[in-house]
């Protein structure tokens, strides 16, 4: 009578126990550090190992997953991961449970909007586990359980494709199992390159290793209250623009790159497209800053508007200045950047390069197919053709994040939250960036908000983290029919 | 010479009819009893039926004897298997006919040696490139280049309103004293002529004159045709023809649009054809071709696969005032009909197959072969070679045969007007317009 098999709850249970394990290294980072103050980690760690194993050992391995399975899976691992990975914060009495959630799931999607306005007053397990939660929601805990695990072959490839963000993934290798390590590998080898950059810029291994763990997946916590901004060297922060930079980049770029095809980007359409998105939206944030005054000197304008327009426009969401009190032009190229996001297939949120770039296109051909009405014409992204049913879906997905967006501020507005913090949390939250505008910008929080609206900003994280279809497909009647 | 043909369709039978009218022994292999039925009563040759792939039946065929082998069956991979096979008997040339795109362009991969192929021909390119040809020259009807394009021939209808109407090969001749062209046949009322100095160029002259490629701009002027740049071109039917010559024209910079008819086929070309328009519609649609701004265009090509239909869009695009319009014929016969009822021009892949091939059938040393259509006359480029009889003698002396003309001599750069006095040398290259019945006396003195 089941529609399910217990195929999802299988892997789900995996998914819970790997959170604890990583609970478990972040409990060790703080028993060095802090003492016993890593006892919430350890026992949260102990309660999601238990209970993930528990789950895993009373179901039977899954053959094959079925569509509706994969989804399911998908969307229960990244809920399972973040409520058990709300623990620590709820059992260090730092945080109600609800607020615990938010801060877990704003991690693991890399939005990293906190309800901390003083990290710093964190013991340090915590503040790695905070990092650490986003490096692993950065490539995506199914990428590196089909890494890992490739007993589930070609179930696998389904849930890959529910979570890699962009329209189609890459394949670099024939076998599903090895792309993942492939973009685990590359992953793991660019974070270490940042920690190496960062300590060479005189950063504690605890804020090189943290920072890095917060840029790479272009998640935003930082373990600082003042951010990178913290740290006032303009080295440390050209590192991490340009870190952040590269992790709005397709991973299968930088495979490709590192394979020695050092061309490869420049004959990449969407790279190109993404580069220079960010060039102009850099060109005006700092003319603008540049007439308005805002800093002193030409270099720490340069400086501070590359930052935030990085920042923001890969959705990152770190800081080194408060744009809020920016000019409004600036205010408003960040907020768009904030629907564009990273490359398809890098760890960026928002709509992605690609999508924007394919559905620009797309237009320029509608134009055209005015003038000649009679015409057959196709949308080339990158030489390869998108055929309609790949632009169908990348419109309808465009429409359903603008609505979802929307949706978020109509709701937020209801709560009786402010239009401008409504919309810059909206966006924030569905983008996976982070700071948004008004009583949540750079400077801001997001404790003070009403329970309710913390749910609903959750919810939209979800949404743009695994790109609204895996989601929403899970509240279509025709799901739930057998 | 003997020849083995495999393929007895368009290309093949084209192939073996020519071949055999010009004294070749021709053996078809075919694996469709009816089309060899067909040559068999239509042709003086010797027929097979079988797998021109397979070694028993080129056996069969006397592929020990063989000098050449083309195989044109329109099955690339038959015809690639058929050049292997023949690899163990020592054949002069084998010619493969190869219409799929990525066998053509990768034999600098796989060497020809390798594959048993010497020569490779498209008949859908060669068509592609000819038609792009024509398409630069509003009077060209017909256009052959010889000595690495240096010398021309080119084939042009004479409107009433030229200059030279009315005048004598001596009177146009004295207008331009440093010429370094001749006429070297007219076609007038289904006859063609070898003009002497004192015959006079009439209205609607079809007109073949050869010479130094510079002076042909000069020459249009004096038959009367305005300065002419191709920018922008129509092209009517989809095939595969059609894209080569979309791609011809895009490398160029020329504006391309494509119509054709069935909606998949559209789709195709639009994933094939970066910058080309393709429109969904028929070739003979009025009101398509005045939306798209036919009456703008400088070039409409029509490559349908009827030639029905291929001969009314063209009228229909000659009528709007297109100036240059050239159409696809695929039945031979119709050509030179073709041309009569003002269309342009016409191609013909099979035609363009069979010249390529002509030249590997020559005897002596033949450097190019070009097969006119509007007339019945080849016109061939020799080299002179050491030892040859003619080496060192003029003209007069040679004594070419009554039905050809020698068009021109290229001595090194320099392009020669060839006169009765001038003397060959070793090393000359020679273009000779004859007519069938003295193609294999001209031959024969070059060898």
């Amino acid at each position: 009578m089941l529609i399910f098999r217990n195929a999802p709850l299988h892997i789900v249970g995996l998914i819970v126990a790997a959170v604890g394990v990583a609970m478990g290294i972040s409990g060790v980072v703080g028993l060095l550090y802090d003492g016993p103050d890593a006892v919430p980690l350890f026992i949260s760690a102990a309660i999601a190992i238990a209970l993930g194993l528990i789950a895993n050992r009373l179901t039977a391995r899954p053959g094959e997953l079925t569509i509706r399975e994969s989804y399911l899976t998908v969307t229960l691992a990244w809920l399972g991961a973040a409520v058990f990975g709300a623990l620590p914060y709820w059992l260090a009495d730092i945080a109600a449970p609800l607020d615990a959630f938010f801060e877990s799931i704003s991690g693991f999607t890399t939005t990293g909007a906190s309800i901390f306005d003083n990290p710093e007053s964190l013991s340090r397990g915590i503040l790695f586990w905070r990092d650490l939660s986003q490096w692993l929601g950065g490539m995506g805990i199914i990428v590196l359980v089909v890494a890992v695990l490739p007993f589930l072959g070609v179930g696998g490839m389904q849930l890959f494709r529910a979570e890699v963000p962009g329209p189609t993934p890459d394949r670099l290798q024939p076998r599903i199992s090895q792309t993942a390590k492939i973009l685990w590998t590359v992953y793991v080898g660019l974070t270490a390159a940042q920690v190496v950059l960062f300590l060479l810029g005189g950063l504690s291994l605890f804020d090189a290793v943290t920072h890095a763990f917060g840029c790479m997946p272009t998640g935003g916590f930082s373990p600082r209250t003042a951010s990178i901004g913290h740290f006032q060297s303009p080295y440390i922060q050209y590192v991490t623009i340009l870190f952040m930079y590269l992790a709005g980049v397709n991973f299968a770029l930088h495979y490709r790159v590192l394979k020695g095809r050092l061309g490869s980007p420049l004959r990449d359409e969407e790279w190109r497209f993404y580069t220079i998105v960010l060039g102009v939206a850099l060109v005006i944030v700092s003319g603008a800053n540049l007439v308005a005054g805002t800093y002193t000197d030409l270099e720490a304008t340069f400086r501070a508007s590359a930052f935030q327009v990085v920042s923001i426009g890969t959705t990152t969401g770190f800081a080194t200045a408060d744009y809020v009190t920016w000019p409004v032009v600036t205010q408003f190229i960040l907020v768009s950047l904030m629907f564009v996001g990273g490359m398809a297939g890098s760890t960026g949120g928002g709509m992605k390069t690609l999508r924007l770039w394919a559905a620009l296109k797309q237009g320029v051909v509608e134009l055209r197919k005015h003038l000649h009405p009679r015409a057959v014409m196709l949308t080339r992204v990158g030489g390869r053709v998108v055929h309609e049913g790949v632009m169908l879906n990348i419109l309808a997905f465009m429409l359903l994040f603008v609505a979802s967006f929307i949706l978020g501020v109509l709701l937020l507005a209801a709560l009786g939250i402010d239009l401008v913090t409504a919309a810059g949390a909206s966006a924030a939250a569905i983008g996976n960036i982070g700071p948004g505008l008004g009583g949540v910008g750079p400077t801001g929080h997001y404790a003070w908000l009403p329970g309710a609206a913390k749910l609903i900003l959750a919810a939209l994280m979800l949404l743009g983290r695994l790109e609204i279809y895996t989601v929403l497909v899970l509240l279509h009647p025709e799901f739930w029919r057998r | 010479m003997r020849i083995l043909i495999v393929g007895a369709g368009a290309v093949g039978f084209h192939l073996a009819e020519h071949l055999s009218e010009e004294g070749h022994d021709i053996v078809l292999v075919d694996k469709d009893a009816e089309r060899v039925a067909h040559a068999q009563d239509q042709l003086d040759i010797m027929t097979i039926v079988g797998n021109g792939a397979s070694l028993s039946v080129l056996e069969q065929a006397g592929i020990e004897e063989t000098d050449l082998l083309a195989a044109v069956t329109s099955v690339d991979e038959v015809n690639l298997i058929a050049c292997m096979s023949a690899m163990q008997h020592d054949i002069k040339v084998k010619v493969a006919r190869i219409s799929n795109p990525e066998y053509f362009t990768e034999p600098f991969r796989l060497r020809n040696a390798q594959r048993g192929v010497d020569v490779m021909i498209n008949p859908e390119l060669e068509c592609a490139r000819e038609a792009f040809q024509l398409l630069q020259s509003e009077a060209a009807t017909e256009l052959a280049f010889f000595a690495g394009g240096r010398v021309q021939l080119l084939g042009l209808r004479v409107p009433p309103e030229a200059p030279l109407v009315g005048r004598s090969l001596a009177e146009v001749a004295g207008m331009m004293p440093d010429r370094r062209f001749l006429t070297a046949a007219i076609s007038r009322n289904d006859e063609t002529i070898i003009p002497r100095g004192d015959d006079r160029f009439q209205a609607d002259d079809q007109v073949y004159i050869i010479g130094e490629s510079t002076q042909m701009p000069r020459v249009l002027e004096l038959a009367g045709y305005p300065e002419f740049r191709l920018r922008r071109v129509m092209i009517a039917g989809g095939g595969r023809t059609a894209v080569y010559l979309a791609q011809i024209l895009e490398d160029h910079g020329i504006d391309c649009t494509i119509i054709e008819a069935d909606r998949a086929r559209c789709l195709q070309l639009a994933e094939q054809l970066k910058k080309t328009l393709i429109l969904h519609g028929n070739a003979t649609d009025m009101e398509l071709l005045e939306m798209e701004g036919v009456e703008g265009i400088d070039g409409f090509v029509v490559f349908t696969g009827s030639d029905d239909t291929n001969m009314l869009a063209s009228l229909l695009g000659k009528s709007q005032g297109v100036r240059k319009v050239v159409a696809l014929i695929n039945t031979i016969e119709y050509i030179p009909l073709v041309m009569r009822v003002g269309i342009d021009a016409a191609v013909s892949p099979r035609l363009s197959a069979v010249n390529t091939i002509l030249r590997y059938v020559r005897r002596g040393s033949v450097l190019a072969v070009a097969a006119l259509r509007g007339i019945d006359a080849e016109v061939i480029e020799f080299s002179v070679q050491p030892g040859c009889r003619i080496a060192g003698r003029t003209i007069e002396q040679i004594g070419f045969p009554k039905n050809s003309l020698v068009g021109a001599v290229i001595r090194g750069t320099e392009v020669i007007v060839p006169a009765g006095k001038l003397a060959l040398a070793h090393g000359d290259k020679v273009a000779v317009l004859a007519l069938p019945d003295a193609v294999s006396d001209v031959e024969r003195l070059f060898q």
